[in-house]
């Protein structure tokens, strides 16, 4: 059974496995900084990572299965990530015109 | 040939040492400027990937105009004090579990999954693919994107409208105790 794992560039060849593995690590270190950042504006950041590991895994599946689907649904993903860094920005510029936060646990006010 | 391989690991570095930058920057505007150079290094990839138009999206509307909003951004509301990180109970056995976790699941990446075979035929990615899928097949989720900004739009226009600031609500404060 051959190898579908290898994708050809253009004299060579390159393994989708190592194209994942880094997404994977991308996505990862992306929900770390989530996780323990505090400061909303680089927990935004942090979120644009994720979704960039994640559009590099639909590349990398699109580049694998020859179909470009994955390619079409990258570019979905990048309209929604700009859409969400405009609201989310505007939000925190909000929230920043009435007072300073230096931590987003202190953001609870609409905690039912 | 080795030099895709050459290509992709220099890139992947270049990627991963910039999120090591995103997560452990103090300025936020490192970490912009680390994911700047995260989002380069990942649009060569597409590009190796046989991805040309989103090669050139990446770079112009991802790194080009996502990227300056965030630094207006950071730029506007000034450098932000941030407290430091307080360790939770179980932390470093926690850490550990999830790092296993994670290995775990490279280590079934790397030696366990299969893949199908692909679909006949080679794709290029060009602005004339893309664009014929975009028109075609998924011409309503693309329309349904444009209906997305602009309420995006609005509502960013509707948040970020003129109001009070701080120190303007900080001075009538002072007006009213005097």
């Amino acid at each position: 059974m051959p190898d579908y794992g290898q994708i050809t560039v253009g004299a060579g060849s390159l393994d989708v496995r190592l194209v994942l593995g880094l997404a994977a690590v991308l996505f990862v270190m992306g929900a770390v900084g989530v996780l323990i950042r505090h400061n909303p504006i680089v927990i935004l950041v942090c979120i644009e990572l994720m979704l960039n590991a994640a559009n590099l895994t639909l590349v990398a599946f699109s580049a694998q299965l020859h179909n470009l689907e994955g390619q079409l649904f990258t570019l979905m993903t990048m309209v929604v990530a700009a859409a969400e860094a405009v609201v989310g920005l505007a939000i925190l510029v909000d929230i920043f015109r009435v007072r300073d936060v230096d931590d987003v646990d202190e953001l609870s006010d609409l905690k039912g | 040939m080795i030099v895709p391989q050459l290509v992709f690991w220099v890139m992947a570095v270049i990627a991963v040492l910039g999120s090591v930058g995103v997560v452990a920057s103090h300025q936020p505007i490192r970490s912009v400027l680390s994911l700047v150079a995260v989002m380069l290094a990942l649009s060569v990839i597409f590009l190796e990937l046989s991805a040309q138009f989103v090669f050139a999206v990446q770079v112009i509307v991802y790194a080009g105009a996502v990227m300056v909003l965030f630094l207006f951004v950071v730029a506007l509301l000034g450098p932000a004090r941030e407290r430091p990180s307080r360790r939770l109970r179980f932390h470093s056995g926690l850490s550990i579990l999830v790092a296993l976790g994670f290995g775990a699941l490279l280590y079934t990446l790397f030696n366990g999954v299969g893949f199908r075979a692909p679909d006949a035929g080679q794709i290029v990615g060009s602005v004339e693919q893309i664009g014929y899928g975009l028109f075609t097949r998924y011409l309503y989720p693309f329309e349904l994107t444009s209906l997305l900004l602009l309420v995006a739009a609005v509502g960013a226009i509707y948040l970020s409208r003129g109001g009070r600031t701080a120190s303007e609500i900080h001075r009538l404060e002072e007006d009213e105790r005097a």
